[in-house]
This record gives C-alpha cells, sequence and structure tokens, in this order.
C-alpha cells in the first residue's frame, strides 16, 4: 500500500449548483453538507491524507481577492481548458495575509492526516500582475505572502502542501533560479511535505532542473508527462506524487494496470515514498464521476504491495 | 457584398427573459412554446434589420447553448452533468461513448422559419467538430485526432450539406476551442477541411481569440477551405480613437495574416462582447480603417462584434450593434474620401 490524496477543487452536486446559481438563502448550509459528504469519502476510500474539496471557492486564487491591496480583474481562460478565473491585480502591500487560505478551509471537519493544496508563487506570479512589484520581485513577495499563509496551516496540523505548479509545466522557458529563490521562501525549514505538481503541460525535459528544487518531492500529470519520461530519473531522497487519475476524463481508470504502472515506476525510480493522486482538481468532472475516481484512487494505493 | 465593410452579427444574443418564464413552464403546451420561440426569433431578425445589419440570424434564440444543442442530436453522447466554465456558470459536458453518427438536420426548422422571414442575408452558425471534441469527455475514440475527424466527417459534414441543399449562402463554422491547444492546430485545420469538403457554399470560420493571439492560426489560413474568419480583436484593444499602431494594438496581427499569405475575408470584432461599456462609431470607425490598411485591401474586411453578444443585455447587445452600425457607415465615407 503507498499513500494517496485528492486535492484541489471538487465538482459541485446538481443541488449545490442550482442553489449557487440562484444563490439560495440555505446555500451555506448546502456547501457544509456537500464538504462533510466529500470528507466522507475521501476516508471511505482510506485515502492517506484527506482534504477540503474546496466547494466554496470561485477558483484556485479567489480568497486572495479579499485583500486590501488586490483587485479583482477580467475572466481568463485557465492554460488551455474551457474554465476561467480572475486574473488578480496586487497594488499595494501585502501586509493582510496569513489567514486567507485558513480561514477559507473547514478545518475542523477534518482528520489529522490533512492536505491542502496552495498555488506555487511562480505559477501565481504568471497568472496574475502587480502594479506595484517588478516583474523578478514579484514571484518573491508572493512567496513571502504564501509562507505566512503555509505556516498557519502548518500551525493548523497540514501536514502536506501540494504546491500546484502548471505554468511551470506550461511555458517553454522558466527560470529555475528565480523559482528556486521563491519556493526556498516557501520551504526553508517548514516541517510539512511540500510537493511541486506540474500539470497542464509535458516536463520530461525539466525534470533534472526540478529535483535540484528545494521541496520534498514532485507531482506529475501523467496524462502530460509519461510515467516512461519519469522512470528515466532517480528520485532517491525525494518524494514522488503520481497523478494517475485523469481529472479531464470521465472514463475510469483499470485498476490493475494502474497498480502494475506504480510498482514498475517505484522500482525504477525508488523514491523516499510515493503517493498516488489525479492529475489535477476534480472539478473538471461532474461529481458522480469524481466520486467513482476517488474510490479508485484509494483502491490503487492500497493495491500496490510495496515499496 | 457590393460595399465595404459589410456588417454582421457572430451569432448568440440573450433570450428575452418572457421567452425564458414560457419555455421552462412545464404547464405551458407544447404548441404555445413553439409559438414562444417563434415569436423570439421574429423579434431578433428585426430588430437586427432594423438596426441595419447586412447579415442576420436569429440570436440563435432557439438553440440551448453551442455545445449541448449540437450533442443532444448526435448519435455516440450521452450527457455526464454539468462543469464550471468560472464562478457559477456552468455547462452540460457529454461523454463519447460510442461511435458517432448523424441522425439528422437539426436546425432544419430553425433555418426555415429565417429564410422565411429574413430579408437581409443570413448566415447561419454551425458548431464545429474541434470544439465539439474539445468541450468533451472521449472515452471511446483512441485519440482526440480520431474523435474530430470522426465529428468532421459523420456529424459537420453531413449538417452543412443538408443546410445548403436547404438554401443556406453562407456557413459560419463555430470554434471558439480553436485556437486553445496551439499544438493541435493541424488537427484543427483538417477538421474544418473534411467538414466543407463538397460543400458550396460561402464558409466562415470564428475562432475566440486565446493565448498566444491567434499566432498560431495564421500559418494554417491559407491552408484552410474558408473564404472568411470573424475574429476577436476589440477587448484587446485600446478605447482612444486614431489609425496608428499605438491605438490600435488590438489588430497588429491582421499583417501577419497577410505575411502568411491569406487572400480571404476577415470580419474584425469591433465591439467588445465582455464590457457593457458602448464603443462610440468614431472609436469603430478607426478600427476599421486601421485593419483595411493593415489587410491592404478594404473589401476584404467584414465587421462584427467579437464573439456572439449573449453574455450582455439585451439592450446593451442592441446598443453595441447600432454603434457598430454607424462606426460601418463613418468608414465607408472615410474611406471613399
Amino acid at each position: 500500500m503507498i499513500s494517496s490524496y485528492a486535492v484541489g477543487i471538487y465538482p459541485r452536486s446538481e443541488e449545490l449548483i442550482e442553489a449557487t446559481r440562484k444563490i439560495a438563502k440555505n446555500l451555506p448550509s448546502l456547501y457544509l453538507k456537500e464538504k462533510k459528504e466529500y470528507i466522507a469519502i475521501q476516508k471511505k476510500a482510506k485515502l492517506g491524507y484527506v482534504c477540503d474539496p474546496l466547494l466554496d471557492w470561485d477558483d484556485m486564487f479567489r480568497p486572495f481577492s479579499k485583500l486590501k491591496s488586490v483587485n479583482l480583474e477580467a475572466l481568463n481562460r485557465i492554460y488551455e481548458t474551457n474554465t476561467f478565473y480572475r486574473r488578480l491585480s496586487f497594488d499595494g502591500p501585502l501586509n493582510d495575509v496569513g489567514n486567507i487560505i485558513k480561514s477559507n478551509l473547514v478545518v475542523s471537519l477534518l482528520p489529522k492526516n490533512r492536505a491542502v493544496c496552495v498555488p506555487d508563487p511562480y505559477t501565481f506570479a504568471d497568472v496574475h500582475f502587480s502594479r506595484k512589484y517588478k516583474k523578478n520581485e514579484f514571484p518573491k513577495a508572493i512567496a513571502k505572502m504564501l509562507r505566512k499563509e503555509i505556516n498557519n496551516l502548518v500551525r493548523s496540523g497540514f501536514q502536506l502542501i501540494q504546491l500546484v505548479a502548471p505554468s511551470i509545466a506550461y511555458n517553454p522557458k522558466v527560470d529555475f533560479g528565480l523559482l528556486h529563490e521563491a519556493l526556498n521562501i516557501i520551504t526553508r525549514g517548514l516541517k510539512a511535505k511540500t510537493i511541486l505538481h506540474l500539470y497542464f503541460g509535458d516536463v520530461s525535459d525539466k525534470i533534472e532542473s526540478l529535483l535540484e528544487l528545494p521541496v520534498s518531492g514532485l507531482g506529475f500529470d501523467t496524462t502530460s508527462t509519461s510515467i516512461s519520461s519519469i522512470k528515466k530519473h532517480s528520485f532517491a531522497g525525494k518524494l514522488l506524487a503520481v497523478g494517475l487519475i485523469n481529472s479531464y476524463n470521465t472514463k475510469l481508470e483499470d485498476k490493475e494496470e494502474s497498480i502494475s504502472k506504480l510498482n514498475s515506476v517505484i522500482s525504477t525510480t525508488k523514491p523516499d515514498e510515493t503517493f498516488v493522486t489525479t492529475n489535477f482538481d476534480l472539478q473538471y468532472l461532474p461529481k458522480d464521476f469524481a466520486v467513482r475516481k476517488i474510490l479508485r484512487l484509494g483502491a490503487i494505493a492500497r493495491g500496490v504491495k510495496s515499496e | 457584398m457590393s460595399k465595404y465593410f459589410p456588417t454582421q452579427e457572430i451569432g448568440s444574443l440573450k433570450k428575452p427573459s418572457w421567452l425564458l418564464n414560457v419555455v421552462k413552464n412545464p404547464d405551458v403546451s407544447k404548441k404555445d412554446k413553439v409559438k414562444a420561440r417563434n415569436e423570439a426569433a421574429l423579434l431578433n431578425i428585426k430588430t437586427l434589420e432594423d438596426i441595419g445589419l447586412d447579415i442576420v440570424y436569429d440570436g440563435e434564440v432557439r438553440r440551448v447553448e453551442m455545445y449541448e444543442e449540437p450533442v443532444r442530436y448526435v448519435k455516440g453522447f450521452e450527457f455526464a452533468g454539468r462543469v464550471r466554465s468560472w464562478d457559477n456558470k456552468y455547462y452540460n459536458k457529454a461523454r463519447v461513448t460510442g461511435q458517432i453518427g448523424y441522425k439528422e438536420n437539426f436546425h432544419e426548422e430553425e433555418f426555415e422559419f429565417i429564410k422565411e422571414n429574413a430579408k437581409r442575408d443570413i448566415k447561419v452558425p454551425v458548431t464545429g467538430a474541434y470544439t465539439l471534441a474539445d468541450w468533451s469527455y472521449n472515452e471511446y475514440y483512441k485519440s482526440k485526432g480520431d474523435l474530430v475527424m470522426a465529428l468532421a466527417k459523420k456529424v459537420v459534414r453531413p449538417l452543412v450539406q443538408d443546410l445548403v441543399k436547404q438554401g443556406a449562402k453562407i456557413i459560419q463554422i463555430d470554434e471558439p476551442a480553436a485556437t486553445t491547444h496551439p499544438s493541435e492546430m493541424e488537427i484543427f485545420r483538417e477538421s474544418i477541411n473534411e467538414s466543407v469538403k463538397g460543400v458550396n457554399s460561402k464558409i466562415v470560420v470564428h475562432a475566440c481569440f486565446s493565448g498566444n493571439d491567434y499566432e498560431a492560426l495564421a500559418p494554417q489560413m491559407p491552408e484552410i477551405r474558408a473564404q472568411q474568419y470573424t475574429l476577436e480583436f476589440a477587448n484587446r484593444d485600446t478605447w482612444n480613437l486614431g489609425v496608428n499602431e499605438k491605438e490600435r494594438k488590438g489588430y497588429h496581427v491582421l499583417k501577419l495574416f497577410k505575411e502568411y499569405g491569406f487572400k480571404g475575408e476577415i470580419g474584425i470584432g469591433v465591439t467588445d462582447v465582455h464590457v457593457d461599456k458602448i464603443e462610440t462609431p468614431q472609436l469603430i470607425r478607426d478600427r476599421i480603417i486601421y485593419s483595411a490598411k493593415a489587410l491592404g485591401d478594404p473589401s476584404k474586411i467584414y465587421v462584427n462584434p467579437d464573439c456572439g453578444l449573449r453574455t450582455r443585455t439585451r439592450s446593451v447587445a442592441f446598443e453595441k450593434l447600432k454603434a457598430m452600425v454607424e462606426g460601418a457607415k463613418m468608414a465607408r465615407v472615410a474611406i471613399s474620401t
């Protein structure tokens, strides 16, 4: 058995969708009810780490629009998907930070083995902009902001932080020096596992550089970065998260085939610890399919015999 | 068209609230719902004609939405449920679980009504194969390319052929997903070419803006069997008057189309469909004049909003279209003097 998790924004049920469309009076209680359901499903699947399904988050960045110096801007496409987010403009000092993410989670409902996803500072700065910070300073300013957020999360018992990093995967050119500096701000002395999760692009040619970054481990979307590419590298001293469950297709992964792939990648790369996960947020699926995928994720994790 | 800068709509308009109240009411008879849809279609056609558009449709008032509508009538799809587009907006996404197949001309009734009631030229919007595939879950075909080609050959082509038999002279293939995956532009190119193979009508391709400023589309344009592209420009342009590079930065890419050897028409988006602010006719005039110069031939310029106006209220949409028609008139005067 290996560990598993499925962090990110989960899909809303039809009942919740209708309620959000009408901004129904019972919306907060519906959010809570459905969050409890999703947490129960993760527990039923025996996932190694359990997360808040972020049902009330409009996108991965929106809670930060509550900061005094941040303004909401136009809708933008999330990379090559048919889903959109609102760009944020960071126009002043980031003083009122530290409790933005935590205050938007139902921490009290989560078990001790809790995980959370946070945008990596490079991606964050790439998809938003600032009228205050210069281009090469902006990722580090974001990193300092996120560090305060993550410190609070770790104090609240979060053991695994998935740093979601689509821009590093999607953009052909990445300033690894700047990325290293920004990640260092986040991870230096942090008492939690940090996994940089790469999706929306093939990172086969970047894995060597990625392995040098100051994070506990790397996570991969195996629909864009092939298992065979990952297997070319040693993960000794690192954690490896294999995003085998495809959140962009309703087709359910074959359990035995997935277990076989995991056994193969573990024996070749020899990571300190292996996780199986989704390739990215489950919000790209309708709820029924997402639930099936969570249960299958747990079954696959339990089926892997050894590390 | 005999005159410069013909004006046209892209497709969708917001449905009138009275229509939604009727069609969503389970107590209203089917006959009365048909009557309401006809009235709404007629209202849109006449309004667009009164505003002065040269090429019209019915605001796609009978269609649920550009993806869900065709998927309902195509073999091989099963709806999976709603997924989020943004915030509290969703669309019904389908799975491809079997071989794709065409059942019937699902725009027949709609087009017949418009043909009978429109006095201006008609352009029929049809959702393209690439977008249908891109917005679906593919559980059946080996690759996305295989699914796209199946949709092009087995659905879009027979639909377009049926519409042409019915009398359609201009078909617009709507491909909002076209440029969202720059690495798949060859699949997109082949899907259009397969969709229109042997079709005897004017083909317009509408592609929304995404990411790389149509740079991925430009090299493909001369190889695609389309006479016109209707594209988004206004939402990246400035609101300042003028016909220079600085003011008209949203339209620079037109020069790239020319460099790649595209010799067809461009329906330039002169109206931002994402904001309520109404463009002035003078601004639209300047956008047209710049575009005519950039493309090097004013006869190749058609004028339209960036995209369908369904995200705006009807009053805002109609005000924007009025300004657009007025701006085109001003541009005709300016170019002739």
